[in-house]
């Protein structure tokens, strides 16, 4: 008999938890867990505090490395799965190796938006998605007084808020498109905009923002409108998109995530997804809908290893705690308290 | 750090070590390396290369490695146990087809691991028209990520491919620096740099040596003019260095049909009043014996290395042992005293060799100096050795001119040094012979005869001790729980463990023991008095060191022995260190 082998590609909370509950399922089976990032699993949304120094990096780690190890799972850090054969089971790294599976988890992820007016000025804005993105925030912050923060999406108020715990200068420009999938509306904006004042963060009004440009190694100068603004640095968050571009050709059905049934599964035998990289249909709204933030994605990695360990879990969420603007349906699981 | 390059025999492992080496210790580094290879010629087998770099003098290799240079990664996954926690691995991340999971060396490396992928290959083809030069393009990848400067590399590049042709040197940089250029690139936001700044090393400059080059070289400063021998593994590159750099100096090198005929010209040599020498290994020593004896008995010098190997017979060739010191010290018929000397370092390796010349010639009788494969085949950067015009000097004790016709040649003195006679030394003719002879060399088996100088030879042997090397203590002196005794390059890792231990707080010491025979008693006495509990560890099954000191102390002495064929690790001694603490306390 093969001995079964689960892979998980992806080492977020979604993968993790999907790797923990594979060998709590299934103690024979080999479990091994892909990610690009060379870091363990850690609290994405610890990050603001680990940025302003609230937080010490060990404390953003889910489990030291040696708990995969004494666990029974082969975690491969820093390597990149670049292909993905869902019929031979078979995922190919960037350093052509060929790993074969018996079922495969994707827990991908998301990578930060920006939105294509601004990628000519893409180099000059933070995004705070890795533990990479924070070891430059402290880095750019010791230097400079102020930030702008363009955007709006869940990260963004954490930030906003632990950048004024640190004494800087705030201020923001709500961008109604930032919380992708979910565009704001009005009710949501001027009750963003109203804690962020009251706060101390400036919100500045803004219908276009033309440019940023360097003036110095400390200072950046943004054209919003007809002003000009004079900051240290710029944070940009957009929410993010889900990291499936090396999968438009595997035969996957994708659409804003990876299509998956109540049972997150993709339709392919033994693949499932889960986490921000999944948009999971709803068989009572008849709809597809998106999970944002860490429980979800906790919530989500567990089922998807259930159902991969021969459960029938449905990914279970009430029709009323779905967010729902503008055709697009999402769960969110924290929203920040400000 | 420690950095090891990994590869097939043919890949250009060894060759890639040695210019990582020369480029470091250019930068301003300290350098301890060692290779590992297979004892077949070429063409399979594992070839390993070991460079511990820093910028403090290096007393042994470390047990962890920080950085895999992968040439072949098959043979590589044989090196991740010994990595290091957070290491850095450079591998070909483009091989000529894809492979499964159990072949890539990305897949076996834990978590934490800095992997460094680079078309290797395929950069080396593109800058040079061929795949060959990919092990500098894994240099030059290497350089670029720890902020090496890229000119010592250069250097040692040209040096070592100049003489092949400008064409072959052109290639050669060309796929370091493609190297370089691409993981300068590609590696922009991983870069280490944890390298100390280059500098220049402090003091006298210093040079790269294997203990194998400072044996050659001592041997040319002390004015050999013959070399015979017959090639073994560890100690043929010694002929091959003689071959090239002793006709230079008008001296001759013969490859003998064997070892006994290869120490037999030795002895004939220094007979006639000529340094000569002869190096060898564990089986070639053990064809010498018999006539090494000849010289013991015959009062005629000679200079054996024997460069040990794993044994007994052909044994572990390109493994290393310290197994050789019972039949270096006792080896051969009868009661057949002489010199033994064991250098720790490669600067011992030159001063060692260097002086037995010397003691040969001033004692009359054979002097083996014994280093291990570890010693042979390492290479250290240390200060360029030079011979004083002392050093060099003859050694021999000529007959007073009073004794011109009335010369004795094997007179009963109190030292045992019967004044020595050169054959054609007019005046001071003698007969000479392996059979027990009189003062006058006329053969005599008499009972008292065969007593009196047997007694003679002992004496002599035990009076070369005021110019043999003491014995070397390294603490803070006073009472110690432990004191570790170490001979060889295993000396470098019981000082490294017990510098350990100390900063750790334990009284402990170190004594470095290279006299092997004969042996300064009473200074060693002297150490093991201070000490709760003795530990000699050593690379062989029966604790010969300790066989041959362990009377010395008042209680035995505790041994640490092992016969990996690799060097001695300093954890290994530094756990025993510990594990005898433990039981003291209890």
């Amino acid at each position: 008999m093969t001995e079964e082998h689960f892979v998980i590609i992806g080492n977020g909370p979604a993968g993790n938890q999907a790797a923990v509950t594979l060998r709590e399922k299934v103690p024979e089976a080999r479990v091994t867990m892909i990610d690009k990032e060379s870091t363990g699993c850690y609290k994405p949304n610890l990050l603001p505090e680990y940025v302003v120094g609230k937080v010490s990096e060990d404390k953003l780690y889910i489990s030291p490395l040696d708990f995969y190890k004494a666990k029974g799972i082969k975690l491969r850090l820093g390597q990149k799965v670049i292909d993905v054969n869902f019929k031979g089971k078979e995922i190919t790294l960037d350093h052509k190796e060929v790993i074969r599976f018996s079922g495969l988890i994707l827990a991908l992820g998301g990578r930060p938006r920006i939105p294509e007016p601004l990628h000519p000025f893409e180099d000059l804005m933070f995004t705070l998605k890795t533990i990479a993105d924070a070891r430059r925030w402290i880095q750019e912050l010791g230097k400079v007084e102020s930030v702008l923060i363009i955007g709006g999406d869940l990260t963004s108020f954490a930030v906003a808020k632990a950048l004024l715990h640190l004494g800087k200068k705030v201020s923001f420009i709500l961008d109604e498109d930032a919380f992708w999938p979910v565009r704001y509306n009005k009710e949501i904006y001027e009750q963003a905009a109203h804690q962020l004042t009251q706060k101390g963060v400036k919100v500045l009004a803004c219908r276009k923002l033309k440019g940023v440009l360097r003036r110095s190694e400390h200072s950046l100068q943004v054209q919003v409108d007809d002003r000009k603004i004079e900051v240290g640095m710029v944070g940009a968050f957009f929410g993010l998109v889900p990291d499936v571009k090396f999968l438009t050709r595997s035969g996957l059905q994708i659409e804003r995530g990876v299509l998956v049934d109540e049972y997150l599964n993709t339709g392919f035998e033994g693949v499932y997804a889960a986490g921000d990289c999944a948009e999971i249909y709803h068989p009572e709204i008849r709809d597809y809908w998106v999970s944002i933030g860490y429980d979800n994605a906790v919530n989500l990695g567990r089922i998807a290893a259930l159902n991969m360990a021969g459960g029938k879990v449905q990914a279970d969420v009430e029709p009323e705690s779905i967010f729902f603007v503008k055709d697009i349906r999402a769960n969110i699981s924290w929203w920040m308290e400000f | 750090m420690t950095v090891e390059v990994c590869g097939m025999s043919g890949d250009g492992t060894i060759a890639a070590g040695g210019l990582l080496n020369e480029a470091l210790s250019r930068a301003g580094f300290s350098i301890l390396a060692f290779d590992s290879y297979p004892a077949e010629i070429r063409g399979f087998g594992r070839c390993v290369t070991r460079s511990r770099v820093g910028d403090e003098e290096m007393l042994a290799l470390s047990d962890r490695t920080h950085v895999l240079i992968s040439l072949d990664d098959e043979q590589s996954q044989s090196r991740i146990p010994f990595l290091a926690k957070n290491s850095a691995v450079f591998f070909d991340n483009n091989p000529p087809s894809y492979i499964p999971e159990e072949r890539s060396i990305a897949s076996h490396v834990e978590p934490g691991t800095d992997l460094f992928g680079i078309p290797l290959a395929d950069l080396a083809t593109r800058a040079a028209g061929s795949a060959r030069g990919k092990n500098l393009t894994a240099l030059g990848g290497f350089a670029a990520v720890f902020g090496v400067p890229l000119e010592p590399f250069q250097e040692v590049i040209k040096k070592k491919f100049m003489p092949k042709g400008e064409k072959v040197a052109e290639a050669n940089l060309k796929s370091f620096e493609a190297g370089y250029a691409y993981a300068l690139k590609t590696f922009s936001d991983r870069l280490k740099k944890i390298f100390v700044p280059a500098k220049k090393a402090k003091g006298p400059e210093k040079v790269l040596l294997s203990g194998n080059v400072a044996i050659s070289q001592a041997a040319l400063d002390a004015g050999l003019e013959l070399y015979f021998g017959y090639p073994i593994t560890p100690a043929t590159p010694i002929m091959e260095y003689l071959a090239k750099a002793l006709p230079e100096r008008g001296g001759r090198l013969v490859q003998m049909e064997d070892e006994i005929s290869s120490i037999g010209a030795v002895l004939g040599s220094f007979f006639a009043g000529k340094r000569a020498m002869t190096a060898t290994s564990g089986p070639g020593f053990a064809l010498m014996t018999e006539l090494i004896t000849h010289g013991i008995m015959a009062e005629i010098p000679a200079v054996i290395i024997n460069a040990q190997r794993g044994g007994p017979a052909t044994g572990l060739p390109t493994k290393t042992e310290q197994s050789d010191l019972h039949s270096a010290v006792f080896g051969g018929p009868g009661d057949s005293p002489r010199i033994v000397i064991a250098p720790t370092n490669v600067s011992e390796c030159y001063s060692y060799t260097l002086k037995s010349f010397q003691l040969a010639e001033k004692y009359q009788t054979p002097v083996v100096v014994l280093p291990d494969f570890f010693l042979n085949n390492r290479v250290e950067n240390v200060p360029l050795p030079s011979a004083s015009e002392g050093e060099k000097a003859d050694g021999n004790i000529y007959p007073d001119k009073a004794l011109k016709g009335k010369y004795t040649r094997f007179e009963i003195t109190e030292s045992g040094i019967s004044p020595r006679s050169i054959p054609g030394m007019e005046g001071y003719n003698f007969s000479t012979t392996g059979l027990e002879h009189t003062e006058r060399g006329i053969p005599n088996y008499s009972p008292e005869n065969h007593m009196m100088m047997t007694e003679k030879r002992h004496r002599k042997i035990r009076s070369a001790l005021t110019d043999l090397p003491a014995p070397v203590e390294f603490s803070s002196g006073g009472k110690l729980d432990v004191g570790v005794i170490a001979w060889g390059s295993t000396f470098g890792s019981a000082l490294e463990a017990v510098n350990r231990a100390q900063e750790k707080g334990f009284k402990v010491g170190a004594l470095k023991i290279t006299s092997l025979f004969p042996y300064h008693a009473d200074i060693i006495r002297g150490f093991m008095d201070r000490c709760e509990e003795v530990l000699i560890p050593e690379l062989n099954f029966e604790g010969q060191l300790a066989n041959l000191l362990g009377h010395l102390h008042r209680k035995d002495v505790l041994r640490l022995n092992r016969t990996t064929g690799i060097p001695f690790p300093v954890s290994a001694i530094l756990e025993k260190i510990e594990e005898i603490l433990g039981e003291t306390k209890r």
